[in-house]
């Protein structure tokens, strides 16, 4: 196995990957969807998990929670849907146990928040501000399987700009806002996540979709509906990841369906500084590393020297990507 | 100490591994089912009875996720160990499954899982319905390596359905065990339910008896219910939908019971959170075999 201690050769890759979120600096660009890669810990008995660029830890809450009913899961042409509901251990227990874990693999950390109210996301952020070992909290305002807090809540530009008002003194490491794509606007809700001090946004979570038995008849999932993942979202989440690219100034993270180095770099040629995998993970548990090496790969090849020089290569209009932010300011982008 | 604790103790599982496995032998069956034997290097964990892999089939598939599979078989073979399944091709992956030859390669994820504890002190009662048979062959087989006879029920809804019958004679055979059948047309055996036979036979068999049991989840809730009744032990292998098969995802809640609920309550702290909450286990990591006691069988799927 891989330990942290593997030589100097294998870990300084060739190519320039870094990037910075906000206060954040992240190695490479690949971090690990939250709900798709447990506290951290799960996976580290098969791969070196300080060699990401980050872990995002599944959303934790101010209680714990059991999650929803079985079904669950149910398999999609090409994707999956799931219906988890946050299920979590609670910020207590994530405190605890998760964090010290999660620090003692050198991972840089990131922490994903979910709250019903920005009064909890507040308190969230003061129970963990003072924690060490978490370079930046990602607010989960999309999760599609909950009652209450979820995506459709969140979906309003003007709360998430005053929750991300609410939220931005609490903390001086990285914040980040991930988006639903279930919105007329995608770009809306960067730009309100941007205006309230978001030093980065997450485009996007699960798309809401449904599955159904024919005999009996009934939806495959206990809560009818749930959050589609995987390769059939990869052309939708493209699209959003760019509108959001246009859309702001601070950097975009892009999420949804990527699941290989290939997939990586098309997101992060239409703007995305860093990049997410997912469902990848569950298929196959090395699928970030792998993610990583094959991107590294494909830069090499091509004697791109800087991950930065690859970025926002397609954002459009012929200019890159600090260009038409300087230009742009915090302002919509062009359409 | 139940199967839950047992397993709540043993720590977040970290012996599985991710392989790429050669299709050694894949035939027919019987009654639609097919026997593939994998071959994967021999840093893949030797599995026990009970515990399932994730097939992954390579691209292009018709499918995205891995299949849990059980395992039927283990053997050694040079630097290699060889891994028996037994499945139908009831499904898009299955069915992709199907058109693999031998030299073909997919990805094995496992062992994943907990096991049969075939170590509890009593007649091993292996309860096998239609091709839920398949671990309880390896089972036999790991009783009578250790010289245990064990007491092997079959049922099924017809003769056809008894699939791995030979099979389950020839392990019986060379090691000692009794069969009984049932099927539900009498075409073979006792005409009636597994458990039908089991209320006839229970009382013959050397007691205490301990039952270890795989099928479709209403014979093992009727299985499970029996045994509870009569106060014997039931270790049942459970199926669910599952994504990753590591604890993961979070796919593959099973409803606990008050006393498993209560059981779990009291151990939190020492218990991975792989294996889920208060409300429910994972199939996954806590199971896939769960002693009957602890679902709560008004909420199983």
């Amino acid at each position: 196995m891989p330990a942290a201690k593997s030589s100097l050769e294998t870990r300084k890759p060739s190519v320039d990957l870094s990037v910075r979120i906000g206060p954040m600096t992240l190695a490479n660009p690949v971090l690990t969807a939250s709900g798709t890669f447990g506290y951290g810990d799960e996976y580290a008995h098969v791969m070196d998990v300080a060699r990401l660029g980050g872990v995002i830890t599944k959303t934790v809450t101010l209680e714990p929670r059991v999650g929803n009913a079985p079904v669950r899961i149910a398999e999609t042409p090409s994707g999956m849907l799931n219906s988890i509901g946050l299920e979590n251990v609670g910020l207590r227990r994530f405190i605890s146990e998760k964090l010290p874990k999660l620090r003692s693999l050198g991972a840089t950390v990131v922490a994903s928040v979910g709250g019903e109210t920005p009064r909890e996301l507040e308190r969230l952020l003061e129970a963990l501000g003072p924690e060490s070992g978490i370079a930046g909290f990602e607010i989960n305002f999309s999760c599609p399987n909950v009652s209450k807090g979820g995506a459709r809540y969140w979906a309003v530009p003007r709360r998430l700009e005053k929750t991300m008002r609410r939220l931005r003194p609490l903390t001086r490491t990285a914040l980040i806002a991930k988006l639903s794509p279930d919105v007329t606007s995608v770009g809306d809700l960067a730009i309100a996540c941007e205006q309230g001090g978001a030093d980065a946004v997450t485009a996007v979570n699960t798309f809401v979709g449904m599955a159904i038995d024919l005999d009996p008849l009934r939806p495959k999932l206990n809560r009818t509906t749930g959050g589609l993942s995987g390769p059939s979202i990869k052309p939708l989440a493209l699209a959003r990841c760019h509108e959001c690219a246009r859309a702001v100034g601070v950097p975009v993270i892009g999420s949804g369906g990527i699941m290989n180095g290939r997939d990586a770099l098309e997101f992060l040629a239409v703007g995305a500084s860093a990049i997410q995998v997912g469902t990848v993970s569950f298929i196959r548990p090395r699928g970030a590393i792998e993610v990583l090496d094959e991107m590294t790969a494909f830069l090499a090849e091509r004697g791109v020297k800087r991950l930065e020089d690859w970025r926002g290569g397609l954002l459009g209009n012929g200019e890159s990507s600090s260009e038409r932010r300087r230009k742009a300011g915090a302002g919509r982008g062009k359409e | 100490m139940s199967r839950t604790e047992a397993a709540m103790k043993k720590g977040p599982p970290s012996d599985w591994s991710q392989v790429v496995a050669r299709v050694a032998k894949h035939r027919d069956y019987g009654a639609g089912h097919l026997w593939l034997d994998l071959e994967v290097p021999r840093s893949f964990h030797r599995p026990v009875p009970g515990q399932f892999v994730q097939l992954l089939l390579r691209a292009p598939a018709p499918v995205l996720l891995p299949r849990p599979m059980s395992i039927a078989a283990v053997s050694e073979r040079g630097n290699r160990r060889v891994l028996g399944f037994l499945y139908g091709p009831v499904g898009i992956g299955t069915q992709a499954l199907a058109q693999h030859a031998p030299g073909d390669v997919l990805e094995v994820l496992g062992p994943l899982g907990n096991g049969y504890p075939l170590d509890v002190p009593g007649t091993p009662v292996l309860v096998a319905g239609g091709r839920g048979v398949a671990p309880l062959l390896f089972a036999a087989e790991v009783l009578g390596r250790d010289d245990r006879r064990c007491e092997f029920f079959f049922g099924a809804r017809n003769k056809a359905a008894l699939v791995g019958l030979d099979d389950a004679h020839r392990q019986l055979d060379r090691h000692g065990g009794r069969l009984h059948l049932a099927t539900d047309d009498g075409s073979k055996g006792m005409r009636g339910t597994v458990v039908d036979l089991l209320e006839r036979a229970a009382s013959r068999l050397p007691q205490p008896l301990v039952l270890h049991a795989c099928g479709p989840h209403g014979m093992l809730e009727a299985v499970g219910k029996w045994a509870m009744r009569r106060g014997s032990p039931a270790f049942l292998a459970m199926e669910s939908v599952m994504a990753c098969g590591t604890g993961v995802c979070r796919g593959c809640p099973m409803p606990r019971s008050a006393s498993n609920q209560a059981r779990y309550l009291a151990t939190r702290g020492d218990t991975p959170s792989l294996y889920g909450n208060a409300e429910y286990a994972m199939c996954c990591t806590e199971g896939p075999v769960f002693s009957a006691e602890d679902l709560d069988w008004e909420r199983v799927d």
